[in-house]
């Protein structure tokens, strides 16, 4: 059977293969993470643009630069290429390159398979882009693809349907790959309930994903056969409901949440104790915290549909079930509050990049809590108050968590050092500019201003002057860390074996960068909660 | 790696692939599971007959107008509207009033109504006894017909509505769901 040598790739052959085929026949598991890494940061860029295009037109009231057509299929192309291109690949990415080396494995379960899951990507991404030159243009009816918008629009829709089947694919083939990894692969001694944090976020995120991905292929083909099978799922006139695609969606929609947020939450609780040089406070209940959001998550949907004409018996289930989500997440705050609580901190550019999370992840929760009371809800819903809250969780939460994972990992990654001043330049500027871009939004939602549209009413222009101008600054800011990573990659200084003083988990005991095929033999291991490693003995890597 | 290990992961593997076709079968499951629920909860009961409210004891009788309107979804050939826009009535008693549809084409169309109401609060409170709304009508090419509407609004209206709007839009049924969906 073809899946034998799935399982068995990746393993008999040694040394590096060189050139293009090194990267397109990919059975490492570093290898993988890099691409999938690079992919997300071009897709990162990509959607980044869009988000320019958007505010460029929403500088001043009136059109200036797109029509409204054009402006619509930014927004959702936007959003698309963002949680389907750049986040969800980015901790794919770090998971691949990461999690081998944390507990012990010498590479992803399912190698070949791993290089599938990639590969799916850029032509996906490819189907996405060119959607904006076929005739009508690209998706434009928001990132939720709402019905019976999404039934009616022309074959950039079909391109992006198709496009999200093989994300989709991609996604719980690489969720597969993580789950019997972490599961079957942990080196002897390293247990469940003592392996890191983010091997518990990326197992929990992974279940997640094959939870709900196959809900949400299920749904666009839905409307695909609606559009062109004459079926009429989501057509009023042939019997079906348009509010059956929210429910659908949405039971797909809200765990998406937290496939962006639990691996976020992993990153912090191993950068936190790291550079607190303090234990993580309260493990287990990180782990019971992890897993009862990931089983809440699907008892929440019906959050975003408050205003469909519900009963205000499900009003309430939904409103309360939402915010007991809180409960869990705040005690993560708490934890990692407590866990720096007279540590012996420092601030390096990874440390910063948690902190930051920490501060701004939490003002986004609790503009979400704000939103999940029903009768606020029915105010704010579909205002600008939402663009900002879920900025607040994705880029601050999501995209900060990252990039203090790509500056705490790149000296073990690369075997060299970024440049640290860059790295806190390049903080100190998104932490500004994002607030500068994003703050504002909420005025702009309180006061009235509706998303997705590319004009507005007078009194919206100063808040709207202001996001912009911050969004091109946090945009720019960007190009430094590109130029750190490139010139540190080439440039930086060779990295010492443990860069961080107080990193005590597994990666770290390897040496610098990690080798090639690392854990060739299984160490054996006694550790403590959070992967800290005790002892170690065996354990042999190739190059 | 080691075989039994390799078994073990191939086992795994498709404990989980199994788990994902499940889900994406669950997908599809929901929306007989959608239709269940509304049947059973009432809440998509929109094109029934509600039968008479209960005799609603201690609650007083009081005027109340109900506005009437109707639009046809784009693309459908017919001409849909009231014979009376305003209607004067007392909540409790029955209020009749008709509707006239003409089919402006020269083909065989047939439509469905959907009725919706404001305020929304008030949409609890009126009950049809007989509407063309509750099944499928078919016109022939050219054909005009009027139908008689007759509801009550109870007497549990909440105060501070004494004016109801009944308006209803119109699809066209596309062929192949004719009969179906009401
Ligand atoms: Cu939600």
């Amino acid at each position: 059977m073809a899946m034998t040598d799935i399982a068995q790739a990746g393993h008999g052959h040694h040394g590096k293969p060189q050139g293009l085929a090194r990267w397109l026949f990919a059975t490492n598991h570093k290898d993988i993470g890099s691409l999938y890494l690079w992919f997300s940061f071009c897709m990162f860029l990509s959607g980044g643009v869009l988000a320019l295009c958007i505010r460029a037109e929403l500088f001043r009231p009136g059109l200036q630069f797109f029509q409204p057509e054009l402006f619509n299929q930014f927004t959702t192309l936007h959003g698309l290429i963002m949680v389907f291109g750049a986040i969800m690949p980015a901790f794919t990415g770090m998971a691949n390159w990461m999690l081998p080396l944390m507990i012990g494995a010498p590479d992803m379960a399912f190698a070949r398979m791993n290089n599938w899951s990639f590969w799916l990507l850029p032509p996906a991404a490819a189907l996405l882009m060119l959607s904006f030159i076929v005739p009508g243009g690209a998706a434009a009816a928001g990132w939720t693809l709402y019905a019976p918008l999404s039934t009616q629009m022309g074959m950039g829709m079909d391109m992006t349907i198709f496009a999200i089947h093989i994300m989709g694919l991609s996604s719980i083939m690489g969720s597969i790959n993580i789950i019997v990894t972490i599961l079957n692969l942990r080196a002897p001694g390293m247990s469940l309930m003592k392996m890191p944090m983010f091997a518990w976020a990326s197992l929990i995120t992974a279940f997640l994903i094959i939870a709900v991905m196959p809900v949400l292929a299920g749904v666009v083909t839905m409307v695909l056969t609606d559009r062109h099978f004459g079926t009429h799922f989501f057509n009023a006139a042939g019997g079906g409901d348009p509010i059956l695609y929210q429910h659908i969606f949405w039971f797909f929609g809200h765990p998406e949440v937290y496939i962006m947020a639990l691996p976020a939450f992993g990153i912090v609780s191993q950068v936190i104790p790291a550079f607190a040089r303090k234990p993580l406070f309260g493990y287990a209940s990180m782990v019971y915290a992890t897993s009862s959001i990931g089983v809440l998550s699907f008892m929440v949907w019906a959050h975003h549909m408050f205003v469909t004409g519900m009963p205000a018996a499900a009003q309430l289930f939904f409103m309360y079930a939402t915010m007991l989500i809180a409960v869990p997440t705040g005690v993560k705050v708490f934890n990692w509050i407590a866990t720096m609580w007279e540590g012996s901190m420092s601030f390096e550019t990874p440390m910063l990049f948690a902190v930051g999370f920490i501060l701004l992840f939490t003002i986004g929760g609790l503009s979400g809590v704000t939103l999940s009371v029903a009768a606020v809800d029915v105010q704010l819903h579909g205002s600008y108050y939402v663009v900002a809250h879920f900025h607040y969780v994705l880029v601050a939460g999501a995209l900060f968590s990252l990039f203090a994972a790509i500056y705490y990992w790149f000296p073990k990654m690369t075997g060299r050092l970024y440049s640290e001043r860059l790295g806190k330049l390049h903080f100190w500027w998104s932490l500004l500019w994002f607030n500068v871009t994003f703050f504002p939004m909420h005025f702009l939602g309180l006061a009235g201003m509706p998303r997705r549209i590319p004009d507005y009413a007078l009194q919206f222009t100063e808040f709207n002057q202001i996001a912009s101008v911050g969004a091109f600054m946090f945009g720019l800011g960007q190009l430094i860390f590109l130029f750190n990573m490139l010139r540190s990659l080439r440039h930086g200084a060779p990295a010492p074996q443990l860069p961080w003083d107080g990193a005590n988990t597994l990666e770290w005991r390897i040496p610098t960068p990690a080798p090639y095929h690392s854990f060739v033999e299984a160490p054996q291991l006694e550790v403590k909660e959070n992967g800290v490693v005790v002892r170690l003995s065996g354990g042999r890597h190739e190059e | 790696m080691a075989a039994p290990l390799a078994s073990a992961n191939l086992a795994l593997l498709r404990r989980l692939t199994l788990a994902a076709l499940l889900m994406f079968a669950f997908a599809w499951g929901l929306i007989p599971l959608y239709r269940v629920i509304c049947e059973a909860t009432g809440l998509n009961r929109v094109v029934s007959a509600d039968g008479l409210p209960k005799e609603q004891a201690g609650l007083s009788a009081r005027p109340v107008s109900l506005v009437l309107d109707a639009t046809t979804e784009a693309g459908l050939p017919w001409q849909v509207r009231p014979l009376t826009r305003l209607v004067a009535g007392r909540t409790g008693d029955f209020i009749q009033l008709e509707y006239e549809i003409t089919n402006n084409s020269n083909r065989r169309v047939v439509g469905q109504a959907i009725p919706r109401y404001l305020p929304a609060e008030a949409a609890a409170h009126v009950r049809k006894l007989e509407c063309f709304c509750f099944s499928q009508q078919a016109f022939s090419p050219g054909e005009t017909r009027r139908f008689p509407v007759v509801l009550v609004i109870d007497k549990a209206l909440p105060a501070g509505v004494d004016s109801v709007t009944l308006g209803y839009t119109v699809y066209e049924v596309p062929s192949g769901q004719e009969g179906r969906g009401s």
